[in-house]
């Protein structure tokens, strides 16, 4: 039988499709939001299960997680993507200790405990400062992407200073910063900065380690060294970290049939 | 759910008729239908008092002295403001970066939209947050106020004493203002009737510390009143008792999971936060704020030799944030927490209240080490865009207290996917 785990978030929609008894990966996959999260969501099923060669008959329990999970009705229970990012990250590090997952509208810290647990959590105020959408207004502002807002960042020596904490008043600012002749890569290396002090404010001081960041942002070149340096510690970009709360809520919806495996 | 209800200026036409699914759990009409016309019955009492002459005093905090209104035979009523919609015509005179609670009820100032604030004689209020202060200056403006000094710090015998003496201002300015005096006697009579309706509404509460109660937060939310000591709401609580005394259990209770609020009141019209928690399987047993228990934990004792000095103690006493240290309130979290035995606290903030914000580390802290119980932080307003991700919190909250990410470990066979 498969699990499937649906993570409908707020810029893509990824699917995971689990075996239940193996718990092998049969098939991932991803794509671009639209506004029928359900019709989005039967399309990829149907396009994974086809690439696959996988029959229908053999989809048995369904988890929709993410912000539209109560739109997907294929799913037989709906769980939040805080405690399926952490049964997903525990698969692939069970060593962590704090999760970052910075996604399309939010970021969130999770802090668990020596069983893997969620101990707490804290989500970002409402607010698009240190998200996802933060850094696509700025890419957008530079006329870049965002691997090449990135790539820039990386490559910058002196990142401007960015001390703006409100997505619109940034922009202003960046505008400001580039007619003072402020390259874009500072301006890209900056802007990362910000929203890595930002996410660092959340996890507080002292985050339990190993830290791993998890959501799109995480892609994002030069992210991860700048969530260190706020950190002040290392910070392990999980494998794959778009999917891991797709494969949390595959990895629970398996549960829903049998415990899972020590 | 029952819809928000506030201050409307014509309370009698804004409400529609009683929504029949209303109630659960218990059954109406009855005292659960007197309170859910609350503004109206208010309404109506202080319309009456002032025919016969009785001066409407409003008040805007917890600390506001009722006995000793209520000892000049004045009315005592709330005007905090619960509602978004006077929020815009507040901040053209406030700024937008202001506790939501201190906009609403500024709001109804500028849009002469509460009746009750309309037929004030007199505002009492105290300089608790700054943001107030401040606020009741622009008040001041056009109506008649008066500022009660609360000193901060909570356990020092010179600040106890500018309180009480700040009392005693008050009670010559009621006595000049009204021509009545507050003698002795009729301070006990205030003293009697303000305990009486406290005693009442902690037995309400109490029925939340069943395992499966009879009522849920929302409704306990609801028995409550505007302005205090109404003969006919003292009754309706009596009757509440008698009614909840025999009521079934909720069907659910069991599969709710308890909940200990904690933060800001929640003034009447601003119970969202509240009906987000008990909407996606909480139970919110008890609510430990301004508008829950904390204001009636304690009474005035009623054998003091000088009931001024006894009044003036159970104000100062009130665990608000913005004493320093606040260390009773974390006392009287864990009494509650033991007599209403919560599986999380929930610990709310209305956005730019400082002290309430700040204090909250206090607060997860000791959830975290003393209650050994989770605590979520939430900071909001009065707007209800953000309903969706305090939604995904609060059931993210439950999810973990039910250990629905406690898995066996991931284990040795731990394989990559992808």
């Amino acid at each position: 039988m498969i699990a499937a785990g649906i993570d409908a978030g707020s810029r893509t929609l990824k699917i995971v499709l689990l075996q239940t008894e193996t718990l092998r990966v049969q098939a991932a996959g991803r794509v671009d939001q639209g506004i029928a999260q359900n019709a989005l969501a039967a399309d990829l099923l149907t396009r994974l299960l086809e690439e696959n060669h996988v029959s229908r008959a053999e989809i048995g329990p369904v988890v929709a997680t993410g912000y539209g999970r109560n739109l997907i009705s294929i799913a037989a229970d709906r769980l939040t993507e805080i405690t399926c990012q952490a049964v997903g990250v525990r698969r692939v590090a069970p060593q962590a200790r704090t999760i970052i997952d910075v996604g399309g509208q939010d970021s969130k810290c999770l802090r668990l405990n020596a069983a893997g647990a969620v101990a707490d959590f804290a989500l970002n105020d409402r607010c698009a400062a240190g998200t996802g959408r933060f850094l696509e207004m700025a890419a957008q502002r530079l006329n870049l992407d965002l691997q090449s807002f990135g790539g820039h960042a990386s490559a910058s020596t002196a990142p401007a200073a960015i001390n703006s904490m409100c997505a619109v008043f940034a922009e202003t600012e960046m505008v400001s910063l580039l007619a003072e002749g402020i390259l874009p890569a500072d301006l890209a290396a900056g802007i990362e900065r910000a929203i890595a002090l930002r996410i660092a404010a959340l996890a507080g001081v002292g985050a339990a380690g190993p830290v791993v960041f998890t959501g799109g942002v995480a892609l994002v070149p030069g992210m991860s060294q700048a969530l260190a340096a706020a950190l002040g510690q290392p910070v392990l970009v999980a494998p794959d970290p778009q999917m891991t709360c797709a494969l949390g809520a595959a990895l629970l919806a398996v549960r829903q049939c049998r415990p899972l495996p020590h | 759910m029952r819809p928000c209800r506030g201050n409307e200026k014509r309370p009698a036409e804004s409400v529609g008729p009683a929504e029949p699914g209303a109630v659960t759990g218990v059954c109406s009409p009855g005292p659960l239908e007197w309170f859910s016309h609350m503004i109206e019955n208010c309404y109506e009492y202080a319309v009456a008092a002032k025919a016969q002459g009785r001066p409407v005093v409003g008040i805007m905090c917890e600390y506001a002295p009722r006995e000793l209104l209520l000892a000049a035979g004045a009315v005592p009523v709330c005007l905090c403001g619960g509602h978004a919609q006077t929020i815009p015509a507040a901040e053209t005179d406030l700024p937008a970066n202001l506790c939501p609670l201190i906009k609403s009820t500024y709001g109804y100032h500028v849009l002469r939209q509460n009746p009750f604030l309309e037929m004030a004689d007199l505002i009492v209020a105290e300089t608790t947050c700054d943001g107030k202060k401040k606020m009741l200056e622009l008040l001041a403006r056009s109506r008649p106020t008066c500022v009660l000094e609360l000193p901060h710090k909570s356990d020092d015998a010179a600040a106890f004493a500018h309180w009480l003496s700040e009392l005693r201002r008050f009670q010559a300015l009621i006595e000049e203002r009204f021509r009545v005096r507050l003698t002795p006697k009729k301070l006990r009579t205030a003293i009697a009737l303000m305990n009486r309706e406290r005693a009442l509404r902690r037995r309400l509460a109490a029925f939340l510390q069943a395992d499966a109660p009879p009522l849920t937060g929302r409704q306990l939310l609801d028995l409550k009143s505007s302005i205090s000591g109404i003969p006919a709401d003292l009754e309706q609580y009596q009757a509440a008792i008698d009614l909840l005394q025999t009521s079934p259990p909720l069907p659910d209770a069991a599969r709710r999971v308890r909940v200990l609020m904690t933060g800001v009141p929640l003034v009447h019209g601003a119970e969202r936060v509240l009906e987000i928690i008990e909407d996606h399987g909480g139970l919110v047993v008890c609510l430990e704020t301004c508008t829950g228990l904390k204001p009636i934990l304690e009474d005035v004792d009623p054998h003091a030799p000088d009931p001024l000095h006894a009044i003036a103690e159970k104000y100062f006493r009130l665990p608000c944030s913005v004493r320093t240290p606040n260390r009773r309130r974390l006392d009287s979290l864990r009494n509650l927490a033991q007599a209403y035995r919560p599986q999380c606290v929930i610990d709310l903030t209305w956005q730019a209240c400082l002290t309430y914000a700040v204090e909250s580390f206090q607060v997860r802290e000791f959830c975290r080490e003393v209650l050994l119980l989770p605590c979520l932080a939430l900071e909001t307003d009065y707007s209800p865009s953000d309903s969706a991700r305090l939604a995904l919190q609060v059931q993210a909250l439950f999810e973990t207290v039910r250990g629905q990410a406690d898995a066996p470990p991931a284990g040795s066979s731990s394989k990559g996917h992808a």
